[in-house]
């Protein structure tokens, strides 16, 4: 086994204090080896996004420590951190959070400009990344010009332009429909196996678990073991069974999301029953 | 930079918009200050174009269009000792009857051959006699008066046989008679109000200055120094509202991109947390704020010189007793304005950056 490039040790997060205590997230230890994919899955509320903060050094963690490629980060002093974020890590949102008034070419170079690059230098870089990405011909689109699944690839490069040792994306596939998700997860799998880089996927798709290495389980703040879990049979997110919406089949109950995705499912059923 | 050039680019509208209107704050600064640089020249107007180093008024007159001087006899004669060049004149503030409109005027009262009249005629000639008049073009101009028409000044009629030039003013213009008319509509047989002295050759102004004051009943200046006296009389009254209405514009055209900046910015908030969150630091979140106010100040900025001008040429012909002067230090600080504008505008929207939490962006 390679050695880790990202260790958290016990990474603990409390707001508050006294009786208005919460613990977002407690005791938590995780490590990510060159190459390996890690889907974290859990309820809302259960302390994902907290989690995915304090491993992308976005948010001091209360206890614990973390190392990126052997750097304590968690030691750091704050105004340390930009450059750890912007050399360390890649970040993908689900809502792709591309600067607007940029075209796809601008929004990469930027992020490889900040890093200290030239503009030619980061340009060229930029490009040549989102031509392996599959959007050569897009380079100068504006991201209102561009399709959910092309905004998201040029996240993608956004976050791989100044060669992060790990990938942080949280909920990258949640804005698109499953052929472009699909897609975007095989470029997540090439990211890992093709460039040795680790990727941490905050995700309530259950699809992402064909994709991943592991898949741990955050509930109240603390990887739990896998609870069983429905899929939406609309969408092919990872459902709680407990208060989900259901639609009760001729032998099985099927769960959703949604109340819409449950809509969804009982209009195409009546359709296919109906009498032509 | 390149961020905030496409910020801005990205929102036409808008841009032009506060460009424009950092360019009309910017002009009309330019313009009250051209305004208020006119005044003062137009203020000096007489004693810059006449001869004359030393102005020599009654005791304790120590302006010249502010107060009425009566130099007593004799002072003409001790200002000529020594070999002074002297030129007398008999002047007073008249309000004139001109085709039923009352028009403030300043009748001043000269001999040709000692000088102090009219330094420019753009038509006709000077008066020979005692019912002749020179007006100002501009006043002429505004009153429909034509060479050969008849005015009345103080109940007597003057023929108008010369127009002149450089002496109209939007406060009062100046009329030019001969002395003795003006000795008798004033009723002051051989009065003078004011003697214009040049020392004669090697002798300082200071010199002279202080011989004549040593005369009884006299005050004597420098000519620069009762210049100076007169626009701080009109200073005084104009100058204090013309400022106040400078610092309005500078306010208009900062809360403009100020107002610009800060709706761009609270509106682009979430990308600027995407950049915190990337790793980019907080110095260069406010060198992008800062330079698209530099980018809209900058324009209107310059847009705002180019209008002055426009607008200065425009007043002056429409209203030629309205001399604006936009002069290269004031042109200096009305871009300084512009500078100001985008430093303050930028401070709020950079308060704003500096409080963003770079992991609100993952909470949605």
């Amino acid at each position: 086994m390679s050695e880790p490039l990202f260790v958290a040790e016990a990474l603990t997060k409390r707001y508050g204090s006294g009786a208005a205590e919460v613990v977002a997230v407690r005791d938590v230890s995780l490590s990510v080896a060159p190459g390996e994919i890690v889907l974290i899955m859990g309820p809302s509320g259960s302390g994902k996004t907290t989690l995915l903060l304090m491993l992308g050094a976005l948010l001091r963690p209360t206890a614990g420590k973390l190392w990126v490629r052997s750097t304590l980060v968690s030691g750091l002093p704050e105004r340390k951190l930009p450059d750890v974020r912007l050399r360390q890590f890649g970040f993908v949102f689900q809502d792709f959070n591309l600067l607007s008034a940029l075209s796809a070419l601008e929004n990469v170079a930027v992020v490889a400009e900040l890093a200290g690059i030239g503009g030619g230098q980061a340009r060229k870089r930029a490009a040549h990344l989102l031509g392996e990405l599959g959007l050569g011909a897009r380079l100068h689109f504006l991201p209102e010009k561009l399709s959910g699944g092309e905004k998201q690839r040029v996240a993608l490069a956004r976050a791989l332009i100044n060669d992060p040792a790990v990938v942080l994306a949280d909920e990258p596939t949640a804005n698109l429909d499953s052929k472009i998700g699909r897609e975007i997860m095989r470029l997540l799998q090439r990211v890992a196996r093709e460039q040795g880089r680790g990727v941490v996927i905050v995700s309530h798709d259950q699809r992402l678990k064909e994709t991943a290495d592991r898949v741990l389980w955050l509930e109240d703040g603390q990887f739990k073991a896998m609870v069983t879990m429905a899929v939406d049979p609309v969408c092919g997110m990872a459902v709680e069974r407990e208060g989900a919406p259901t639609a009760e089949g001729k032998d099985q109950t099927y769960f959703f999301c949604s109340r819409g995705c449950r809509d969804e499912f009982l209009a195409e059923r009546l359709e296919a029953v109906a009498p032509r | 930079m390149a961020l905030a050039r496409h910020n801005l680019a990205q929102d036409w509208a808008r841009l032009t918009l506060s460009v424009v209107g950092v360019a009309l704050a910017v002009m009309l600064i330019l313009l009250l200050s051209g305004f208020l640089s006119g005044m003062y020249i137009q203020i000096a107007a007489y004693l810059t174009n006449t001869p004359g180093s030393v102005v020599v008024a009654q005791d304790e007159v120590r302006n010249l269009l502010g107060v009425s001087s009566l130099l007593p006899l004799g002072a003409t004669a001790a200002a000529r000792t020594g070999g002074s060049r002297v030129i007398p004149i008999l002047s007073q503030f008249v309000i004139l009857d001109l085709h039923g409109k009352k028009q403030p005027v300043y009748l001043v009262g000269y001999d040709r051959k000692e000088g102090g009249g009219p330094w420019r005629l753009a038509a006709g000639a000077e008066p020979r006699t005692s019912y002749e008049v020179v007006f100002d073009r501009v006043l002429a101009s505004r009153h429909n008066i034509a060479l050969g028409e008849q005015v009345e000044i103080m109940d007597r009629d003057f023929t108008v046989v010369g127009l002149s030039d450089g002496t109209s003013s939007w406060m009062t213009s100046f009329v030019f008679v001969r002395k003795a008319a003006v000795e008798r509509l004033l009723r002051v047989p051989g009065g003078t109000s004011f003697l214009l002295v040049t020392p004669p050759a090697r002798t300082r102004p200071e010199v002279l200055r202080d011989r004549l004051s040593r005369v009884p009943g006299v005050e004597a200046l420098l000519k620069r120094d009762m210049i100076a006296n007169d626009a701080a009389l009109f200073g005084k009254v104009f100058s204090a509202p013309i400022r106040l209405m400078v610092l309005i514009a500078f306010f208009v055209g900062t809360l403009v991109v100020g107002l610009v900046i800060y709706t761009a910015t609270i509106e682009r908030q979430r990308e600027y947390g995407v950049l915190k969150a990337i790793g980019a630091r907080n110095g260069l979140l406010y060198r992008t704020v800062l330079a698209q106010a530099l980018i809209i100040t900058g324009l209107g900025s310059l847009g705002g010189v180019a209008l002055a001008f426009a607008a200065a040429r425009l007043i002056m012909v429409l209203r030629p007793q309205f001399l604006v002067v936009l002069e290269p230090p004031a042109i200096g600080w009305a871009l300084l304005s512009g500078l100001g504008m985008a430093l303050l505008a930028a401070l709020i929207p950079v308060r704003t950056i500096a409080r963003l939490a770079p992991a609100d962006v993952f909470r949605r």
